[in-house]
């Protein structure tokens, strides 16, 4: 199915010839097309006297879900219609918005914001161009924009030259109007250039994304160079220029975050002759992200016609241009479910497919994807997790996380998965249908028996397996709250897709095999024995009407086991608390915001903010260093821990993760040795355990995962006495146990062992004499006597592992997208296992020595709390949606930890045993 | 005319689409004649008689373990002919980063080639290049010079080991250093495991482009500003010793001489520098500024009289706070 355009259907393996013809093709019905365009601009600009220039532009939404500009009747192109006009000039620009949002039209350094356009209806903007120069326009709406509102405006002088190249014997030579053969104007938007050819006549040609301009050697080509959003800087091989206003001749230029533009004039090859000659961004991250194309100078005699990038009507589902390459985008966000969010999303979910997920598109061999950062305040990469055996261009992947985004062009049919490598519950995915497949959308490669190879190194993984499955009901759960598990609702619905997939083992219908209807569902009892103090439990992905990013922390009264606060923090827009930490005294709660640059402190008695910081990127957990109280902060998105000395709010300095020039280690959950004296990281980039002395010093890096590519470390628990540490290998589904005073690996513990990636059978393989598995492990606390590591895992698990054997000792259920552990103190001796998920609103209370007797075996769910507020909870603002989702950071106080629970004020270690106020006996 | 010349050479390379000494059986001897006669015209009919003609020999190699199995790479200077005077003792003698600074001047003609001393980078592994490569921006060259791979060029893996479809032990490039081109630019490694290749992993090197007849300055500083430090080294200005390379480096000046700047940035970071207490013109105008915005693979040349110590440094926040700044001593 959805193969009705297979007769029209580009051949990958020999797209560049193809291209070119389409291009060749279609060139006289574009120019036909397209000389309406320009006829207003050109006739206008062309007289000599100050001239009115009456401009139409209608924004409308793209067969892809983007957003563009239409010159009066035209096709909506990417970029908007290129506007020339001269110094002096008055423009009147009527907008008429057919999209279904407000649309603005903004041109910084000319005509500044003015009231937006709602859907269906039209307004008048007008201003005059006083000051020579390239100029965006855009929708100026809140990063909306970014998905295709933006366009250039030309301004160039009335009288005289317009621009200046150089020529091959460095001579510089004047340029007019009339000298021009060609321009191209490139935006640079998250990781892609969207482009757009003028020919000398003023014709305008949609190039779209990251397409290869071309030109005959010698023309004289103007290109126009434009961003919004992220910065980057400009470089096209061998051919150099002049910096706007200067003398200096430069082959790269920066265009600043936010918006800016640059313009410049080269003979085509000159003194270095034909060639395909690459222009790219010259960010590393943007490079790896996709973000290039070639400028082809044919030799004199050829057409310099180029090829023409991929298309928002081109060959994707529902495209409406299907000879034409296509590609489909989707909106990184901090918005739950929706992380990678496809621009047509809405209208997915709207198909007749019972399709639930805003993070599925389908295109077809030889279009792109586009991934573009515009509703995110942290950084990310796009990564891939699973793509079809034998597939080009995989795994796709950038060495650090940033601002931008990414493009990939896919050949081999099959289901693509990608994430985010520093929030690696972000999926999108993508499956490119074979169009000579009739019965379903295939999730593998026809050729390869529709195996799927995984980033772990996983190679010809059959796609009916159950571990592929599992993988898919993953991707359908974790992308769709309608699938989450609301206790307050009383029942819980699982809708997949309701669409045949061609698998390994044949054609099968997720919805048919497991959706999952009107199951009842309970919170379940409470804990029989209280716990000493409060919980703090990030409800990560919880709406408030008083902000628009996610996220409260939910205060739990042990006492009760109710929720007694809501901490939203609507004055700071508070987005996506991910973890916590507390002061010595325990009177103020640090906070990371992990889709963010910030890090709060909270006055825990009262929920109120003492001070947000500016940190570094994507800041994910915090942890006081328990010999001084100072701050360390793990910078996920970068390089290293910032620093915030004990008793202030002024960030000190930033920790190395690694050494000078080496590969960034982004380190995530983080902990500190009793005395103070070792930090460790679990650094998700760079696959290993990093040790640092309390000076900085790397005493040690270890890898984990035995050498399996993309382990993927996320979290640290630390033995008592330092004696040991604990690391989750998220994608690798083990433990590595590394001897605590010099880093050495110890031991791997597989915590999937006995489980059948094929037919999902689990039987006791690894012979520790339970059937246990922990798919997806993250975070891993030790406890605070020393005895047990529990391990929350994101597959629905909860693994424990006995220190004193290093094996498993049990498995306990856990709701989907289980994710934060730690431990609190328990009324009267022992410790309660706080463990919190992401796609329930329940919080999971594990006794792991219910009957006093030391029997880890014997550990058991002691009760679980609704997380979802109720009349009598204290709240900064009003939730609003997904209520009590999205638990991930947890922390009980008093912090009983060693090392932390001897520094406590006597009124919290009243509360404790001896036993709990001395843990390890000493 | 020189450049025509230079392009005559050019095509006769493309027609017989080879500029390398191939594993395979190579190209006979007339084509590297002809070269020498192109080179040679060249010479002649530039009627510029101070244009030199340098042979350049690199290498690749992997250095700075972090003490953990951690690496990173590096290019080496293993000869520097000028019109056959043999410069190569102004170079280290190890692989450095930044990588040797090439100083050359308009007009000069530059054969340079590139070997690899990466392990393991002779055997062909399907999809991933062990080619390391020398793409330079600013000066002139031909596609078969772009330092590419063939994915991006459609003509050749233009680097030495294993690409994605050509081996090649040893990959020489010719630069056409024309008037015009005058500037400080960057090279780097285009072809390193992907078409992005490994500039961020420690190869990279600058060439300073000269004027005819261009001042001479005390000491000449490259800086290269990274993702999380200044990589940089000196030239002393009388005996041209390069020196002092590594991250952050401590740069020394005798009072009241004239020193030179040279920063390009590397990596993904933008970032704003500062020279602190100096004030420079703005390259290209008469503006003097005292700090500058620069994103990677940009360039700005700025030259001081040294007249106090100050620290030089990164505003940007995360580098800042890492500690991304050097001492610039005057004595």
């Amino acid at each position: 199915m959805f193969s009705n355009y297979e007769n029209l259907l580009i051949d990958d393996k020999d797209n560049d010839m193809n291209n070119k013809e389409t291009y060749g093709l279609n060139r006289p019905i574009m120019q036909l097309m397209k000389c309406m365009v320009v006829v207003v601009a050109l006739l206008a600009s062309s007289v000599v006297l100050a001239a009115v220039h009456n401009i139409t532009l209608t924004a409308k939404t793209l067969p892809n879900g983007q957003l563009a500009y239409a010159l009066n009747d035209n096709e909506a192109v990417i970029p908007g219609p290129t506007l020339f006009v001269k110094e002096g000039d008055n423009v009147n620009v009527t907008l008429n918005n057919d999209t279904s949002i407000r649309v603005g039209f903004k041109i910084p350094g000319l005509q500044q914001s003015a009231s937006k356009v709602k859907p269906g209806e039209s307004k008048k903007y007008n201003f005059k161009a006083k000051k020579a120069g390239t100029y965006a326009y855009h929708g100026d709406m809140r990063g909306k924009e970014l998905l295709g509102l933006f366009g250039a405006l030309v301004v160039d002088k009335a009288h005289g030259p317009v621009d200046r190249y150089m020529e091959a014997n460095g001579n510089a030579v004047s340029v007019n109007r009339s000298d021009i053969d060609k321009q191209f104007v490139l935006f640079m938007v998250g990781s892609t250039f969207w482009g757009t050819e003028i020919a000398s006549d003023g014709t305008q040609k949609p190039l779209w994304a990251n397409p290869h301009p071309g030109a005959v050697e010698n023309d004289i080509v103007r290109f126009h160079i434009l961003s919004v959003g992220p910065g980057h800087t400009f470089h096209l091989h061998a051919h150099r220029w002049f910096k706007t206003g200067t003398n200096e001749v430069i082959d790269t230029k920066l265009l600043a975050e936010g918006y800016d533009t640059h313009s410049f004039t080269v003979k085509a090859g000159t003194g270095v002759g034909p060639g395909n000659w690459q222009y790219h961004c010259h960010l590393i991250a943007h490079m790896e992200a996709g973000m290039h194309g070639s400028f082809i100078v044919d030799p004199v005699g050829g057409d310099g016609a180029g090829i023409i990038g991929a298309s928002p009507y081109g060959n994707i589902l529902l495209g409406t241009k299907p000879s034409e390459p296509g590609v489909v985008t989707f909106e990184v966000s901090d918005e739950p479910a929706s992380w990678f969010r496809s621009a047509r999303g809405d209208a997915i979910v709207g198909l007749p497919f019972d399709i639930k997920t805003k993070s599925l598109e389908v295109i077809y061999p030889g279009s792109s994807v586009n991934f573009i950062m515009s509703d995110t305040n942290g950084v990310h990469t796009i990564s891939s997790l699973l793509w079809p055996t034998g597939a080009q261009h995989m795994p796709f992947d950038q060495s650090s996380a940033y601002r931008g985004g990414g493009f990939v062009t896919l050949h081999t049919p099959g289901l693509y998965v990608f994430t985010c490598k520093v929030h690696p519950f972000m999926f999108a995915a993508v499956i490119v249908d074979d169009p000579n497949t009739q019965d379903g959308l295939d999730l593998g490669n026809p050729q390869n028996n529709y195996t799927i190879d995984l980033v772990t190194g996983f190679k010809n993984l059959p796609t009916s397996s159950d571990l592929a499955v599992l993988l898919l009901k993953t991707f359908f759960i974790a992308t769709a709250p309608d699938n989450w598990q609301d206790y307050s609702s009383g029942q819980w619905n699982v809708k997949y897709p309701n669409l045949p997939l061609i698998t390994t083992g044949g054609v099968v219908n997720l919805s048919t095999l497991f959706n999952i209807n009107g199951q009842a569902l309970s919170v379940g009892s409470k804990p029989e024995k209280r716990g000493v103090g409060e919980v703090w439990v990030n409800t990560q992905f919880e709406k408030t009407a008083g902000k628009n990013k996610p996220g409260t922390t939910s205060v739990i009264d042990t006492a009760s086991w109710t929720v007694k606060r809501k901490v939203a923090l609507p004055q700071i827009n508070n987005n996506n608390p991910h973890n916590m930490w507390t002061n010595r005294d325990q009177s103020i709660i640090f906070q990371t915001q992990w889709f963010d640059n910030k890090f709060s402190m909270i006055n825990r008695e009262t929920g109120e903010l003492i001070k947000n910081i500016t940190v570094g990127y994507s800041p994910s957990h915090v942890v006081t260093i328990p010999t001084t109280d100072d701050i360390t902060i793990a910078i996920n998105g970068e390089n290293g821990l910032y620093m915030i000395p004990a008793g202030t709010t002024r960030v000190e300095k930033m920790m190395p993760t690694q050494a000078h020039g080496h590969i960034s280690a982004n380190p995530h959950g983080h902990w500190i040795s009793a005395d103070g004296s070792k930090i460790v990281t679990p650094n998700i980039n760079t696959h290993d355990v990093g040790i640092y002395g309390a000076n900085g010093d790397i005493e040690a890096r270890t890898p984990t995962g035995n050498n399996a590519p993309g382990a993927h470390p996320i979290a640290i628990g630390m033995m008592p006495d330092s004696s040991k540490i604990y690391a989750a290998n998220l994608l690798h589904h083990t433990m590595s146990v590394l001897d605590g005073s010099t880093g050495a690996l110890l031991k791997t513990i597989e915590l999937i062992k006995d489980y059948d990636p094929f037919t999902g059978s689990i039987v006791d393989k690894d012979d520790n004499g339970v059937e246990a598995i922990g798919v997806l492990p993250i975070q891993s606390p030790v406890s605070p006597d020393g005895k047990a590591v529990v391990i929350a895992s994101m597959g629905g698990h909860i693994v424990i592992i006995d220190t004193a054997t290093d094996k498993i000792v049990k498995s306990l259920p856990c709701d989907p997208g289980c994710h934060g552990a730690n431990f609190g103190a328990k009324e009267g001796g022992g410790y309660y296992a706080y463990v919190t998920t992401k796609f329930g609103n329940r919080l999971t209370v594990v006794d792991l020595d219910p009957n006093g007797n030391g029997k880890l075996s014997e550990a058991k769910i002691a009760g679980y709390v609704s997380l979802v507020d109720t009349p009598s909870t204290a709240k900064d603002d009003t939730v609003s949606g997904l209520p009590g989702f999205g638990g991930q950071g947890v922390l009980a106080v008093p912090n009983v930890y060693n090392g932390w629970v001897q520094n406590l004020p006597a009124h919290w270690k009243d509360a404790l045993t001896t036993a709990q106020q001395n843990p390890i006996g000493h | 005319m020189s450049f025509q010349l230079n392009q005559l050479c050019c095509a006769l390379e493309l027609a017989e689409n080879s500029n390398a000494t191939q594993s395979s059986p190579h190209q006979a001897l007339f084509r590297k004649l002809l070269m020498i006669l192109c080179l040679a015209l060249l010479l002649v009919f530039s009627g510029k008689s101070n244009a030199a003609e340098h042979i350049i020999q690199l290498t690749a190699e992997v250095t700075r373990d972090d003490g953990f199995g951690n690496k990173l790479l590096a290019y080496k200077m293993l000869s520097h002919r000028v019109n056959g005077q043999d410069i190569t003792n102004r170079y280290s003698l190890e692989a450095t980063i930044p990588g040797p600074t090439l100083e050359l001047t308009e007009g000069d003609t530059v054969k340079i080639s590139i070997l690899n001393a990466i392990p393991g980078n002779e055997v062909a592994v399907p999809g991933i290049s062990k080619q390391v490569s020398i793409h330079v921006h600013g000066v002139h060259y031909n596609i078969l010079s772009d330092g590419t791979l063939k994915v991006i060029n459609k003509v050749d893996d233009e680097g030495a080991g294993a690409g994605l479809e050509q081996t090649y032990s040893v990959y020489e490039y010719f630069w056409d250093v024309a008037p015009g081109t005058a500037g400080t630019w960057a090279y780097h490694d285009h072809n390193f495991e992907t078409h992005n290749g490994a500039e961020h992993k420690g190869l990279f090197g600058a060439i300073i482009v000269n004027p005819i007849g261009a001042h001479h300055y005390a000491k000449e500083y490259v800086l290269y500003l990274g993702d999380d430090a200044f990589w940089g080294m000196e030239i002393n200005g009388a005996n041209k010793k390069q020196s002092n390379h590594g991250p952050n480096p401590t740069l020394t000046a005798k009072e009241d001489t004239h020193v030179r700047f040279h920063l390009i940035a590397l990596g993904t970071d933008l970032h704003t520098f500062r020279l602190n207490g100096y004030k420079w013109f703005d390259p290209g105008t008469d503006n003097r500024i005292n700090e500058v915005a620069i994103g990677p693979l940009e360039k700005h040349v700025f030259s001081v009289e040294a007249k106090h110590s100050a620290h030089y440094e990164d505003k940007n926040l995360s580098n800042k706070l890492l500690g991304m700044r050097g001492k610039f001593n005057v004595q």
